[in-house]
């Protein structure tokens, strides 16, 4: 906490309590204690949640001028002496407390002026400000606010740099579904004068809502917020923990002030702080970025005529985007905005040649996808730049050059989720009608279908599409992305480069990532509507057995959706570390199991093996004539040595069965250095489905001459040849196959 | 002959109880089993499952005649409709809001609040209201409909994935219930659990419906994913111990099975008995899963399902 903000907000709460009491005093002396008081906004429309402030915070029901009295001994005794010059002491929770002493202070004020009919406000010139929500609209916007609709609300103090400015800042702000309040002027000048001024309609209609000329008038904001929290949060009055922490979590709103702040207004912002709500101001004032109270930074400063931008209307837009990433808004676009349809009806869509408008990548052709991550301040959202020709000027059926190059930034983004949102590319271009991709790093290939570019489909919608769902699906841990499609030959060689270093860095990274080096595996519960026992759990080293989950998509889907499938399983005290047996493990796949499977490895096939759902890409099956194991992939439909074709052996071993010498699996565990190591690994493999063997050739060779048998892959029989146990033994001898001479299996 | 000792399965968790009405109308409690239903010697389960009976906002375009029959000209105003409901045996009213659908009239909050006013006023039981299922217009009409019987606990739904925030803080408002709705998926169900408790619904104001098929229409699976609801909130599971509400009765009567009466084969029978006989083993299949409030249409297939119950119950 900054000293300065600590000791203005302190001797700005002083001042302003000792203002309240006075006025309180004098009302009661003028007025008598019983002179009632309710809250009702211009149109007469009132509140059942009394001053909702006091209420909510203290839970006393303020009904009458002498009610007010405990309030404000309350408020006094919340203030403490400003901290000494010399002294550095922790002030945050003072200055916190000043706040809340201000609130009441205010609500007193306010409920004071509406005794003596001073509120609503109305100005000379006849302009009547709104004065304080009233339930019916506090009602329909609050469960806006719930729901996500709304986001939450700005709290505007005083007067923008220009008309012009005051005109964007609120418009950029509507567009974002944010709720517009307006309190307070600078020497008189406010941000009600400057859309007056400009014809901007103010009121609950237009989402503007102006309460009142004195900084005091901010209370109805926090009213609001108050409201919300007691009506659709489920808070009793009087529980301000549960107040406080319920809008700072739900309710997205912050104050943003412009013009020079002063004693009072940063008492006022030290209460909104209270309420987990941020102050960002256009002024050179302290920052207070760690985060604490509110969910990111506390006091943002950004000078106004500093933030970069062409004209001050840029810089009026940066200022509320600026404002919507430090409280944390996410903003959904509701539809893709492209020329052509959208939608999961299209992603198997064929573009063949006769129909080709142009192709990047492909046989002979360069194209990749590269999604980065950057810093919050690196990253503007939104920007879609096309270095190069457009899709207009490519020559119909030609083959052109194309970089993707995604820059992702977000508070809760993590490097090791670049390759996860990278490979999300493929699903959310073929959304697009009249688009085919397929691939993905730098073996993606596109295709567009001539109707498409007909319908005006250019470079720029590749950019769109993934900007609205990298939003939508991803708006947990991505808060901004900016595109740039480079069709300039010279600038994709250039990159392609770059990006290889990635693609081959984040290889070494995946090598790296090793059961060892986590102690935390992932669950995957997504196939219990079928098969009621089953848990994958799934650790670096071994994919989910439908082949589609890793551990990292496992772990930013946890990002994602706290309450999902996909949940941490601490591993706990180890129990046998060569079966891969952990207390924590067990105990979760337990609980998750309808308490069914009480014990479980992650490293034998023979001894509590994981149970098999029913999506499993391969199955794996042990030979006992054969000492080893055989691997029957989904898409062989022939016989095995087992006597059992895929479809049969599945019928065995799904629907959440432990299985014992069977179990499903991916097909990119057979190369895992962590394959059925209990049993001997990849040496124990005696027989393969046919396609799986040529489709794995690379990475089962290479896994071969890591385990010390670069010739196995020879010695491997498959159903080319193979498709008994009688023909398999002979083939295994013959080849001299490992697993004849090694321990027996059972 | 040697004394056979009944096993009993000790169970450590208990369905939470959820009260329904108050404010001046009648209250009906449902929930806190400790054990499976109708299992006396186990455990003595404190409510008996209930029955509420379902009627529209508007005249059922799609029920049979046998069903109408059954229902005469009641079926032409709901607080007319409600009151026969009472004389049937029901113990709860459930009013679907179904001519808010935007193909079905289309009709808005006003709409839905003067017909919830008027079943309110007509009958003096418990209310269960449900709006169209189509998220947005849900969104639009039950924070109306709520206000309207604030005070009085209704059950209000359905909340879905999509929209339970807006039902569920409207719940929270009001002093209402959420039903929480998934398709069949226990996972889905426990996490929209999480998720409404998460928004700061009580543990005592969530209802489930888990959904299910009528017989012959995937009754098995409706009557697994009950009886696993229930299996983990007895083992302990806290977001799965909430009462469970099932439409046995209007899955059963959207069904060729229940409806027909012409182009069927002889054996087939009578279609009135034939609907009847599909709803009431549908319901009763249902209850044995352990749901609490069972939502049904045909008076016959009321009665019997009630005497049913009784009868289970050692009544």
């Amino acid at each position: 906490m900054s000293k300065f903000i600590a000791t203005s907000a302190i001797r700005g709460a002083q001042g302003i309590v000792a203002e309240a009491d006075e006025l309180l005093q004098d009302a009661l002396q003028k007025l008598g204690p019983d002179t009632p008081i309710a809250f009702k906004d211009k149109a007469g429309a009132g509140t059942t949640f009394y001053l909702p402030v006091i209420y909510g915070l203290m839970g006393n029901k303020v009904e009458k001028l002498g009610d007010l009295v405990p309030v404000m001994e309350h408020a006094r005794s919340l203030l403490q002496p400003l901290p000494r010059e010399d002294l550095w002491l922790p002030y945050l929770g003072e200055t916190l407390d000043a706040g809340a002493a201000t609130l009441f202070a205010f609500e007193t004020i306010e409920g004071i002026r509406f005794t003596k009919g001073e509120q609503p406000e109305k100005r000379k010139d006849g302009f009547e400000f709104n004065g304080p929500i009233s339930d019916v609209q506090a009602r329909s916007w609050g469960i806006q606010l719930v729901d996500g609709r709304m986001p939450g609300f700005a709290a505007i103090v005083g007067a923008a740099k220009s008309n012009e400015v005051a005109v964007k800042i609120v418009r950029e702000l509507q567009s974002k579904g944010q709720l517009t309040f307006l309190c307070a002027d600078n020497n008189g000048r406010s941000m009600v004068d400057q859309l007056l001024e400009e014809n901007v309609d103010m009121g609950y209609d237009t989402y503007i809502v102006p309460f009142g000329s004195d900084t005091t008038s901010a209370i109805y904001a926090l009213g609001f917020a108050t409201v919300a929290a007691l009506s659709f949060g489920g808070v009793a009055p009087g529980d301000f923990r549960r107040i406080l922490l319920y809008n700072k979590f739900r309710c997205f709103a912050f104050v943003l002030a412009l013009g020079p702040v002063d004693d009072i207004k940063y008492a006022a912002a030290a209460g909104a702080i209270n309420y987990g709500f941020p102050v960002i101001a256009d002024t050179v004032i302290p920052n207070i970025l760690p985060t604490g109270i509110t969910r990111y930074e506390h006091v943002v400063s950004m000078p106004f005529d500093d933030i970069p931008g062409k004209d001050d209307l840029e810089r009026a837009e940066r200022l509320v985007q600026r404002c919507v990433e430090v409280r944390g808004i996410k903003i959904k676009v509701a539809k893709v905005p492209i020329p052509v349809a959208y939608g999961p009806a299209f992603e198997g869509e064929v573009v063949r040649r006769a129909d080709l408008a142009i192709e990047f990548g492909g046989k002979g052709g360069m194209c990749f996808e590269w999604l980065r991550m950057k810093d919050l301040d690196d990253v503007e959202d939104g920007k879609i730049e096309i270095v190069g020709p457009d899709m207009d000027t490519f020559e119909e059926g030609s083959k052109v050059p194309m970089a993707i190059v995604v820059d992702v930034a977000g508070r809760k983004m993590q490097k090791d989720f670049e390759p996860v949102l990278e490979r999300q590319i493929h699903h959310m271009l073929n959304g697009a009608e009249g688009f085919s991709h397929q691939g993905q790093r730098d073996i993606t290939w596109i295709r567009v279908h001539k109707n498409a570019v007909a319908k005006g489909l250019t470079l720029r919608h590749i950019g769109d599409i993934l900007h609205t769902c990298l939003h939508n699906d991803f708006g947990a841990i991505v808060d901004k992305v900016q595109i740039t499609l480079y069709s300039d030959p010279g600038k994709v060689a250039e990159l392609i480069d770059q990006a290889r270093a990635v693609y081959k860095e984040r290889n070494a990274r995946m090598a790296g990532l090793t059961d060892e080096a986590v102690d935390t595996y992932y669950s995957c519960t997504l196939c219990q509507s079928f098969a009621p026992n089953h848990v994958c759990v799934i650790n670096p080293e071994r994919v989910g057995l439908c082949g589609a989950y890793g551990w990292l998509d496992c772990r930013a889907s946890f990002e994602i959706n706290p309450n999902g499938p996909n949940q941490p399983v601490l591993k706990g005290r180890v129990i046998d570390e060569v079966l891969g047996e952990w207390e924590g493990v067990n105990q979760f796949v337990l609980e998750h199991s309808n308490k069914v499977i009480e014990r479980f490895t992650v490293y034998s096939l023979m001894d509590a093996p994981m149970t098999t759902c029913g999506c499993c890409e391969c199955v794996m099956a042990i030979i006992p004539e054969a000492n080893g194991v055989m691997i029957v992939s989904r898409d062989d439909y022939g016989m095995t040595p087992s006597g059992m074709t895929f479809t049969t052996l599945m019928a065995t071993v799904g629907g959440g069965l432990q299985t014992p010498g069977m179990m499903g699996h991916g097909k990119i565990y057979i190369p895992s250095k962590k394959f059925i190591p209990v049993e001997g690994g990849i040496k124990r493999l005696v027989w393969m489905s046919q396609n799986l063997k040529e489709e794995m050739a690379e990475e089962l060779k290479e896994a071969c001459e890591r385990e010390g048998v670069p010739d196995l892959l020879d010695q491997i029989a498959d159903g080319s040849a193979v498709t008994t146990v009688e023909e398999l033994l002979p083939f295994l001898e013959e080849k001299g196959h490992p697993a004849l001479t090694m321990d027996p299996i059972i | 002959m040697p004394d056979v000792e009944i096993p009993i399965e000790k169970w450590t968790g208990k369905v939470k109880e959820v009260k329904l009405g108050g404010g001046g109308r009648k209250e009906v409690v449902v929930g806190g089993e400790v054990t499976l239903p109708f299992l006396a010697f186990e455990g003595s389960n404190p409510n008996p499952p209930r029955i509420a009976i379902e009627i529209h906002d508007k005249e059922p375009i799609a029920w049979p005649a046998s069903l109408l029959a059954a229902w005469g000209d009641a079926v032409k105003d709901p607080g007319t409709w409600a009151k026969k409901a009472v004389e049937f045996g029901a113990e709860i009213i459930c009013l679907k809001l179904l001519s808010a659908h935007p193909e079905g009239g289309n009709t808005g909050a006003a709409e839905a609040k003067a017909v919830v006013d008027k079943v309110l006023s007509a009958v003096d039981l418990p209310l269960i209201v449900l709006g169209p299922g189509v998220a947005e217009k849900d969104n639009d009409i039950l924070p109306a409909a709520s206000d309207a019987a604030k005070g009085q606990r209704i059950a209000l739904g359905n909340c879905e994935e999509k929209n339970y925030r807006t039902i569920g803080a409207v719940c929270l408002s009001d002093g209402h219930i959420a039903i929480a709705k998934t398709p069949l998926d226990i996972n889905l169900c426990k996490q929209l659990n999480i998720m409404l408790s998460d928004l700061g619904v009580p543990a005592d104001s969530i209802l489930m419906d888990p959904d299910t098929g009528a017989l012959g229409y995937g009754i098995e699976y409706g009557y697994s994913i009950n009886e696993r609801l229930r299996l983990a909130a007895l083992g302990g599971d806290a977001m799965t111990s909430f009462p469970i509400i099932n439409h046995a009765g209007g899955e059963v009567w959207r069904q060729k099975e229940a409806k027909a009466s012409e182009g069927v084969p002889d054996a087939w029978g009578n279609p009135e008995e034939r609907g009847v006989l599909f709803e009431e083993i549908t319901t009763s299949t249902v209850i044995n899963a352990g749901c609490d409030i069972v939502v049904m249409c045909h008076p016959k297939a009321i009665e019997r399902v009630k005497a049913t119950i009784d009868k289970l119950a050692g009544k």
